[in-house]
């Protein structure tokens, strides 16, 4: 048997990993466009901010590779997928065969077309170690940089250059940062905590023009740009599979095995559309455990163990200057029928928001409350009834002791996590 | 494999078990000098179960889970299982996001005081022996069990 995997990133190496679990002798072969061996792609801001070395970014030791005989051909771009004679042709003039094939392409940025954009000699992305390493090498402590979008990639690639450059300026279309993520109180908290930072923000507006030396504002402000950072947001990385008239909707559509519309290929991860078990509609998650435990199932099931997704939730653990938030879930609901829960304490910083809907705890968001966050993700997570629960969890730090004695003992002696 | 087992009708909530937890993984391996003079999280949360007339604890480590969630979230590749099973974590690739904790649905992973990074039990594998918490346990709540024994 022969497995073939495009993408080295969480999904790609779990899906691998798995396989090898499970069959021992098969081929398996991983390609990566990138230059580098699997990092974390959400390290690269602590890399650019200097905090880590990158000797220590390699998400799986060398020996990973070598124990598993998991064969992976860097600097390599899959190129054209033929789904009936079942090969792949890559950039570095090879043909690759499969029986069994991963697409793990990940996530691309989004750059939407700005008038004059060509003009700016210092755009870049904010995604891979490369876009950082670029940064890295023409900034300097004058430099003005300006960042378009607000989200977690911005906010990070504004986190890492506070105090390397001259200012930063984050520019947003929504009226708040984090708009994906983030009510408009835990964004206004934040907001004010990243401002203490030296870094400005401009929301409700876009970039309307660049030009060599600067921006122009949807709302008519101007700003002076020495290194403008795209970071609106990303995309599935499709284009592979849809060339290869594999079913594409916003992300590949596969079933709950992680194949595809074509028998043999998976797909997983960021280019994936996966079933969002709370509003029951498939949607893009592009979350690295999310990425993980489908390219883990995909393995499973490309071996030929089935194994079905179990569809998964949003969640996010981030932190900036120091402030610390979790969340999961549905946190800011638009439509009617949630109950939400607020603590807020000013001086402390802190914030804790609990959203429930119909006895069921639907999501959280914790600012510098990195308490047991996690027993409220497993709350979402099993949909347990909050009335079975020992007592009100909007009244009380959540603890173990939510629980009954047996539900308690179940999960500490007998559970299958534990 | 082995783990360390709590037993709510033993536990005193006394919370020794944290005092000695906190001096293995301490440099001085001296509880008042590790008290005083070096800021670490012990790896272990005592709970405290409120009943109408009473009141019962008992102390939670790590499940070192046979799927862990914390490892599948870790983005760093920080947090892994050794070859005896127990879930570890190489604090210099350890960035402290926090992912771990968001996932871990026993609470059981906390933020270290020390650095940004997390900090939970190893089972005291580096010191030898039993775990600091059962050594030291008063009263025989927590006990160093075989999972299938267990069961």
């Amino acid at each position: 048997m022969e497995y073939l995997i495009i993408g080295n990133s969480a999904a790609g190496i779990n899906c691998a990993d798995k396989i090898r679990s499970i069959d021992k002798k098969g081929k398996i072969t991983i390609i990566s466009e990138e230059p580098f061996e699997a990092y974390g792609r959400p390290l690269i801001s602590y890399y650019l901010a200097g905090k880590y070395d990158i000797n220590l970014m390699k998400y799986k030791p060398a020996e990973f590779y070598s124990g598993r005989k998991i064969n992976v051909v860097l600097k390599c771009q899959a190129q054209q997928i033929d789904t009936k004679k079942k090969e792949v042709k890559c950039s570095n003039k090879k043909t690759y065969k499969y029986d069994k094939l991963l697409l793990a392409t990940g996530s691309i940025p989004f750059v939407p077309p700005v008038k004059g954009l060509e003009k700016h000699k210092n755009v870049f992305t904010f995604l891979k170690l490369e876009d950082a390493q670029k940064i890295e090498k023409v900034i300097t402590k004058k430099s003005k940089v300006v960042i378009v979008g607000a989200g977690l990639i911005g906010l990070k690639a504004a986190e890492a250059l506070a105090g390397k450059v001259g200012q930063i300026s984050v520019i947003d279309l929504a009226d708040r940062l984090m708009a994906s993520v983030l009510d408009k109180k835990t964004a206004s908290i934040m907001q004010k905590h990243i401002e203490e930072n030296n870094i400005k923000f401009k929301l409700s507006t876009t970039v309307s023009e660049v030009s060599s030396d600067g921006v122009i504002l949807s709302d008519g402000g101007k700003l002076d740009c020495d290194i403008l950072i795209m970071a609106v947001g990303v995309r599935p990385n499709t284009s592979l599979a849809q060339n290869a008239k594999i079913k594409i909707n916003r992300g590949i559509v596969t079933d709950k095995y992680m194949m595809t519309s074509v028998k043999d290929v998976y797909a997983a991860g960021d280019c994936v559309e996966s079933l969002d078990v709370l509003s029951q509609q498939n949607k893009i998650l592009a979350l690295w455990p999310n990425a993980f435990i489908q390219g883990e199932t995909a393995g499973a099931n490309m071996a030929g163990v089935k194994t079905p997704f179990g569809g998964s939730f949003a969640m996010n653990a981030i932190g900036f200057f120091g402030i610390q938030l979790i969340s999961a879930g549905i946190i800011d609901p638009k439509d009617q029928g949630y109950n939400e829960y607020v603590e807020y304490d000013e001086t402390k910083v802190t914030f804790k928001k609990l959203v429930i809907k119909d006895d069921k705890l639907v999501g959280f968001a914790l600012l510098n409350l990195p308490y047991r966050a996690g027993i409220y993700t497993s709350i979402i997570n099993d949909r347990i009834s909050l009335k079975d629960l020992n007592y009100d969890i909007t009244k009380r730090d959540i603890g173990l002791n939510v629980f009954s004695q047996d539900i308690r003992y179940n999960k500490m002696f007998r559970g299958k996590n534990g | 494999m082995k783990k360390v087992y709590a037993f709510e009708k033993n536990c005193l909530g006394c919370g020794l078990c944290e005092v000695y937890c906190r001096t293995a993984h301490s440099k001085s391996k001296d509880i008042i000098k590790t008290y005083k003079k070096e800021n670490i999280q012990s790896a272990i949360v005592v709970e405290e179960i409120l009943s109408p007339k009473t009141k019962t604890y008992f102390a939670l480590q790590c499940r070192h889970c046979s799927d862990p969630k914390c490892i599948k979230a870790c983005i760093s590749g920080a947090m892994y299982k050794d070859e005896n099973g127990i879930v570890r974590n190489i604090k210099e690739k350890c960035v402290g996001c926090l992912s771990c904790v968001l996932v871990c649905p026993f609470g059981a992973v906390k933020k270290s005081t020390e650095k940004k990074v997390i900090s939970k039990c190893d089972l005291c594998i580096d010191t030898g022996g039993d775990p600091a918490c059962v050594q030291n346990c008063p009263n025989n709540a927590l006990k160093l069990m075989d999972e299938e024994e267990v069961k």
